[in-house]
């Protein structure tokens, strides 16, 4: 499930190609010679270009999805069938152009979502990262940063508070080194521009305007200082490490996000054992099938613990850092074991 | 109450009603400045906060204390902005360029600047370009081979004349680059160095096929001048305006490349009185690369004096003209025509947004 376009789906497509699966065809024929059949579609479709529905009667269920295309044809897909469901970057529902009022775009797409939900819950399949809903609630800093800490990841000291009195004191604490980010990271506008608040050191400055604080809850975390981050794949047991040097970029050095790709170095990191299998273990724990993970490691060898994107980005792990994460997702999805470098190239069982 | 405590309560509220724009900051300081100077002894200065990525700035106004000192006043107001929403940037902050959805950071733009090779090309263009070229080249993730990155590396120093350790280390410190970063960044050459070359390979066949009259190669004379030179015969102008640029030259071209030619500055004086400067070029080209005036002109024929965009006047003839063959020279001449095409169409079609024009 993704939008057109979506290059991480094109190469974890390519994979499960390349073990035999085919695209289902226009008409949701398949063809004589088997194999697993894969159909691309974006809930973006739906309901505009798609409909979907969920009957029980006579002691029956029926779950079936209809593709609509340009030329009056399409397939009808027989949900029950599914048996393994990948939410890439799915568009979200979308209303038909020809409803035009937005507060009733809106409705149907409320309608859409919820009804995608229950038939989703039906399924009688694996889902990765997880439903929709698997995703909003692990990707919760607050939970799963208790969870990292249950299960012994080392963390930062970490506040999460919309009280202005904490502010001072949490920059007291870090020895006025101090960092804020977002809880949930959204952009927003201002004088219609659309900015951003990544990883933020907080000055003197900022402590200034704290009474602003009471209108967000945000994240402190004392500055750590670090050798590389990284980021770490988990795909259902496999896990993948990618090391980010960004101590060359002035731009990216407190948050990679700015992605400054000529003086940030890239490149596959072995994990030791332990944090790899807890790793594997965080996800699952927080009910999804795959993740990606952030870490800063310090100078000292430590690996700290910073936060679990629920469907994070990991096309720039397999790009830049050479690890072969679309052949593990295509593996997983069929249910085949996944080709690639021994584990302990950067890579991690 | 006291002059002192008067001018902090009316400097919180100066501070308070100060707009919190870039754009507003000259207003503001005018502002300040009446109101400083009704209150002289207080030697009021206001100091402006300005952030980068972001329209919002701060403010603090430095006092005097009656007692010696400095007294620094900040007032943020409740204006109902969340803190980080405050301290936020411009999502593409620190980037220049966004083209189809890649972005150009500043630093990568002026890394790019030193290393921009086309002279028929704006910066503007040839940064888009670059990324276009990117954005096709990501899905290649087969590894380089140390060839490649040897040539590339070799190819990049030559054209900056970069051409010993210590001019090439110089040339890295000033653009900021350590030894890591130079190689990622000569690797990030080479990768698109590698996908423009299999598209011009791609590419050739079909473009020789379709237009083979641009790849005939073509040896030929012409005159700029900015007065118009005539002729009767190609050896009028081969021998008469200079002296120096004849047929001699013509043996300077090696077979089959496109290249070699002889351009001289002819001094006015003698016959070439009140013509100016001008350069008498014998060449060997493609057809299509050939001065307009002289593509498709039988040989043997002079041509002009016609003007150009330049305004410069242009006489010419073609000596000889071979018909377009697929070796190998001529297959790279096609792919080349056909990649400049192939990314002007990517170019046109792009997204391309600079975020601080």
């Amino acid at each position: 499930m993704s939008k057109r376009g979506d290059g991480a789906a094109e190469r974890v497509l390519g994979g499960l190609l390349r073990r035999g699966a085919h695209l289902l065809d226009p008409h949701g024929e398949e063809p004589p010679d088997g194999g697993v059949p894969v159909l691309w579609w974006d809930n973006g479709e739906y309901p505009a270009r798609s409909r979907i529905t969920a009957s029980f009667a006579g002691g029956r269920r029926r779950l079936l999805l209809h593709i609509d295309r340009p030329d009056g044809e399409g397939p009808t897909v027989d949900l029950s069938r599914v048996t393994a469901v990948w939410r890439s970057r799915p568009s979200g529902p979308q209303a038909h152009p020809a409803v035009t009022d937005p507060t009733q775009r809106a409705h149907a797409e409320l309608q859409a979502e919820v009804m995608l939900d229950g038939v989703g819950s039906l399924l009688p399949a694996r889902w990765l990262p997880g439903t929709r809903a698997d995703e909003l609630r692990a990707h919760n800093k607050v939970l799963h940063l208790a969870r990292a800490v249950d299960l012994g990841f080392t963390v930062p000291d970490t506040t999460y508070t919309n009280d202005p009195d904490e502010l001072a004191a949490a920059y007291a604490a870090a020895s006025g080194r101090l960092v804020a980010k977002q809880i949930a990271a959204e952009r927003f506008r201002i004088d219609g521009a659309p900015h951003r608040a990544y990883t933020t050191v907080v000055t003197r400055r900022h402590l200034t305007s704290r009474h602003r604080l009471r209108h967000e809850p945000v994240i402190l975390q004392p500055y750590v200082d670090k050798a590389v981050e990284l980021r770490v794949i988990v795909v259902g047991e496999r896990v993948f490490a990618a090391e980010i040097d960004a101590s060359g970029s002035t731009a990216a050095r407190d948050d990679w996000r700015h992605y400054d790709n000529d003086r940030v170095r890239y490149g596959p990191h072995e994990l030791p054992a332990d944090v790899a299998r807890r790793c594997a273990r965080l996800v699952a724990d927080v009910g999804l099938t795959y993740a990606a993970l952030d870490f800063i490691v310090t100078p000292a060898g430590e690996y700290v613990f910073l936060e679990l994107n629920s469907n994070g980005a990991w096309g720039f792990v397999e790009l830049w850092a050479g690890l072969p994460v679309s052949d593990a997702i295509a593996a997983w999805l069929i249910g085949t074991p996944a080709e690639g470098p021994a584990p302990t190239d950067g890579v991690n069982p | 109450m006291t002059d002192f405590a008067e001018a902090l309560e009316s400097g919180v509220e100066l501070l308070r009603a100060l707009p919190r724009r870039r754009a507003a900051v000259a207003g503001a300081r005018r502002a300040a400045a009446d109101w400083a100077a009704r209150r002289p002894w207080l030697r009021a200065q206001l100091v402006v906060d300005e952030r980068p990525g972001t329209p919002v700035v701060d403010y603090d106004l430095l006092l005097d204390h009656p007692d010696g000192g400095t007294v620094a006043l900040t007032a943020p107001s409740e204006d109902g902005v969340p803190w980080l929403v405050d301290h936020s940037t411009h999502w593409a902050a620190g980037h220049l360029v966004s083209v189809d959805g890649v972005h150009v950071s500043v630093p990568q733009a002026l890394t790019m600047l030193r290393s921009l090779s086309r002279r028929d090309a704006s910066p503007y263009e040839e940064i888009v370009d670059q990324c276009l070229i990117a954005a096709a080249a990501e899905d290649d993730t087969e590894p380089l081979t140390a060839e490649e990155l040897q040539a590339t590396a070799d190819e990049f120093r030559r054209g900056r004349g970069l051409r010993d350790r210590a001019s090439t280390l110089a040339w890295m410190a000033a653009a900021g680059l350590s030894g890591d970063r130079f190689d990622a960044y000569i690797a990030g050459i080479a990768r698109r160095r590698r996908f423009r070359r299999a598209k011009e390979a791609e590419l050739a066949p079909a473009r020789l096929a379709a237009r083979p009259e641009d790849f005939a190669r073509v040896r030929a004379v012409w005159v700029a001048a900015p007065e118009p030179v005539t002729a009767t015969s190609p050896a009028e102008l081969l021998s008469a305006p200079t002296g120096t640029a004849g047929p001699g030259a013509d043996a300077a071209a090696p077979a089959g490349a496109a290249g070699p030619e002889v351009d001289a500055a002819a001094p006015a004086g003698g016959s070439l009185d009140g013509l100016g400067d001008l350069v008498v070029t014998v060449a060997t080209r493609w057809e299509a690369e050939l001065p307009e005036p002289l593509r498709g002109a039988p040989p043997g024929r002079v041509v002009g004096p016609v003007r150009g965009d330049d305004g410069l006047f242009l006489t010419g003839a073609v000596l000889a003209r071979t018909p377009a063959a697929a070796d190998a020279g001529t297959l790279a001449a096609a792919g080349r025509a056909a990649f400049s095409q192939w990314l002007a169409e990517r170019r046109a079609a792009a997204t391309v947004e600079w975020h601080w024009t």
